[in-house]
């Protein structure tokens, strides 16, 4: 009997019982898969994915590792889709890194064919998030890609997963307008801890800017104490037409942001920003509305026109009306006199759905210092930690012993 | 393609689950490598985004669709024009934009429901009353925005934003309690008080005040 069609066999033979022992099998078998390419697709027939997942996922992976054609691609996808829905999750666990190998090559494969909505099934997810959001951006899916962020991730094993799923993550809450979620992914990889700088925090470190003008109105160039030195040194030296922008945001100008962002057009379209800009452009109209509320009560909309550089009070009237739809103010409007009027914010906080957020709330910051607390405990424990920690803390106390300040040493 | 359960969805007229039933096929039909593009019900399901208030959704469909459906099916690119208008706030050009097209049989239950435009063979289906059925979605969604931004507002406004004549959109008004001012054709608005729920579940606020005495002590 040859030896492909044996480890068939036991394939077949142990799927049911003996799944250690047949991923033992199959982890030695590697090199014969490998020299037996091209029979691999008609073995696959004999097998069935959800009974044989791992076998399965062996051979597949093991097929689909040459080069291929765009016509293999066509027959090869189906196969894998059929395969990632049909799979029994606790075979598969046994396996993440081909299964994970698998779904890139998939991925690439999607891509390759130019459909990458074949793709965004939402049933591979598990360690693939940064490339699934990657095939939703593509596949303007963004509605699908939200699924997942919703779902906090406490877990991180790869520092790239991190900043791409949070980089892909930010530009697809960015395309549904979910600011607030945006910003907090991005900033997750603006601060992440990292040893020398890269190119997804730069990029992300751009976006952030334009976002948190667009949703704060503001942006503070200081990135907190906890972001790693090599970006608080670095970001703002790549970024330099944004800080720029940011500025021409602070003087509240209308007409200089307008002048800086066309002389710099070409720069921010070379990013793929420009949209992104054009939002924060129009954003500072609003931003000026807002700030009028704060200090007056009744105001004209020639006034409100001519303060916020709008050409006519209709124009003012239909900004207002706009906020008002989106809950960024409260105001009516008074055609009769041209007047508008801003009132408080009529939320009391005493509905139910109020008490409902207010308790959901608490129950997740609760469970996130929970968390916390056992992360805190763990490595506390740990010995490499404490080890590290004792050394310096006995060149701390030597420190402490010196009981001349250095300065009155003179 | 299977569209069993977006024609249920269309029949039931549960018109807010057609963006998600579209979605959730999509997905499937396209990760089972079908050729899918040329008989997708894309104008269905771009008015299902709209009729949800999804626009961002709306668009990003709208981006995917292969530039040949867009030349050959003067539906899709006319539903896309409402999601147009929702998107630059043209409030008069959405009513416009669903007035200047003849819907196809399919779609006109969910325009209808949208936007109150009433159909001549949606009529005599269902026979309802010009007076029960206008009020729809969009419209109504313009009322209240008008009802909670405006004190006074003129008339040929008021129609521009319910898409009405002068004379239906003043009576209409009237009707909730609006006053009208024929010298200055100006309407007054008069203010609906909000009633929400205000019935509060025990157990909650008993949660609330464990953690409040928690953290006092």
């Amino acid at each position: 009997m040859d030896p492909l069609e044996q480890l068939v066999s036991q394939i077949l033979a142990l799927s049911g019982c003996d799944i250690a022992r047949l991923h033992g099998i199959l982890k030695a078998s590697d090199d014969l898969l490998r020299t037996e390419l091209t029979r691999l697709s008609s073995v696959l027939t004999q097998l069935d994915p959800s009974k044989h997942s791992l076998g399965f996922l062996y051979i597949l992976e093991a097929s689909t590792a040459g080069q291929i054609s765009r016509e293999q691609a066509e027959t090869v996808v189906p196969i894998i889709t059929r395969f990632i829905n049909a799979c029994t999750a606790e075979q598969i666990r046994l396996a993440p890194d081909k299964f994970i190998c698998l779904c890139k090559r998939f991925k690439d494969q999607v891509i390759l064919l130019q459909a990458p909505i074949r793709g965004t099934s939402t049933e591979h997810l598990t360690p693939l998030h940064p490339e699934f959001l990657m095939l939703c951006l593509l596949a303007k899916c963004y509605k699908t890609g939200l699924l997942i962020l919703d779902d906090d991730i406490f877990e991180v094993e790869q520092p790239k997963d991190l900043f791409l799923y949070c980089y892909y993550g930010g530009m697809v809450c960015i395309g549904q307008k979910h600011f607030q979620k945006a910003l907090e992914l991005l900033h997750n990889v603006v601060t992440a801890p990292m040893s020398t700088i890269n190119a997804i925090a730069v990029e992300a470190y751009k976006k952030y800017i334009l976002v948190s003008l667009i949703h704060h109105g503001q942006f503070s160039t200081s990135l907190p104490k906890y972001a790693s030195s090599v970006a608080q040194r670095n970001l703002k030296n790549f970024s330099q037409p944004y800080i720029e922008l940011a500025n021409a945001y602070g003087t509240g100008k209308i007409a200089e942001l307008e002048a800086y962002v066309q002389t710099n057009t070409e720069k921010f379209e070379s990013d793929n920003n420009l949209g992104l800009v054009k939002q924060v452009v129009s954003s500072m109209y609003k931003r000026n509305i807002q700030r009028l509320t704060q200090t007056y009560l009744t105001l004209s909309l020639q006034d409100i026109a001519n303060t916020v550089q709008l050409n006519s009070p209709k124009e003012a009237e239909m900004h207002v009306l706009q906020m008002i739809q989106d809950g960024e103010i409260y105001a009516t409007i008074n055609q009769k006199d041209g007047m508008v009027r801003f009132l408080e914010d009529p939320e009391q906080y005493k509905t139910c759905h109020m008490i409902e957020h207010i308790d959901s709330s608490i129950q997740r910051i609760m469970a996130l210092s929970r968390k916390l607390t056992v992360m805190d405990e763990r490595i506390s424990c740990d010995q490499v930690y404490l080890s590290k920690a004792g050394r310096e803390r006995q060149r701390f106390d030597m420190d402490d012993f010196d009981t001349v300040p250095q300065k009155f040493n003179i | 393609m299977d569209f069993s359960t977006l024609t249920a969805a269309l029949a039931s007229k549960s018109y807010d689950k057609i963006a998600d039933v579209c979605d959730n096929l999509m997905l499937q039909v396209a990760a089972e490598g079908v050729s899918y593009q040329d008989e997708w019900p894309y104008a269905i399901h771009l008015i299902g985004h709209i009729y949800v208030d999804d626009i961002n959704s709306a668009r990003f469909l709208w981006k995917s669709i292969p530039s040949s459906v867009k030349e050959n099916k003067p539906e899709v690119v006319a539903a896309w024009k409402i999601g147009q208008k929702l998107w630059t706030r043209d409030y008069g050009g959405v009513h416009e934009a669903i007035r200047e097209f003849d819907w196809s049989q399919e779609l006109q239950g969910l325009v209808a429901a949208y936007s109150g435009k009433l159909f001549r063979s949606h009529f005599s289906l269902t026979g309802l009353s010009r007076k029960s059925c206008i009020f729809k979605l969009y419209t109504r969604k313009m009322f209240q925005l008008l009802l909670s931004a405006y004190s006074t507002i003129s008339i040929q406004d008021t129609a521009l934003f319910l898409g009405m004549s002068e004379e239906d959109a003043t009576s209409y008004v009237l009707q909730q309690g609006w006053a009208a001012d024929p010298a200055s054709r100006m309407l007054t608005v008069k203010k609906q008080p909000i009633v929400t729920e205000q019935k509060l579940d025990p157990s909650k606020l008993q949660r609330l005040t464990e953690y409040v005495f928690h953290l006092e002590h």
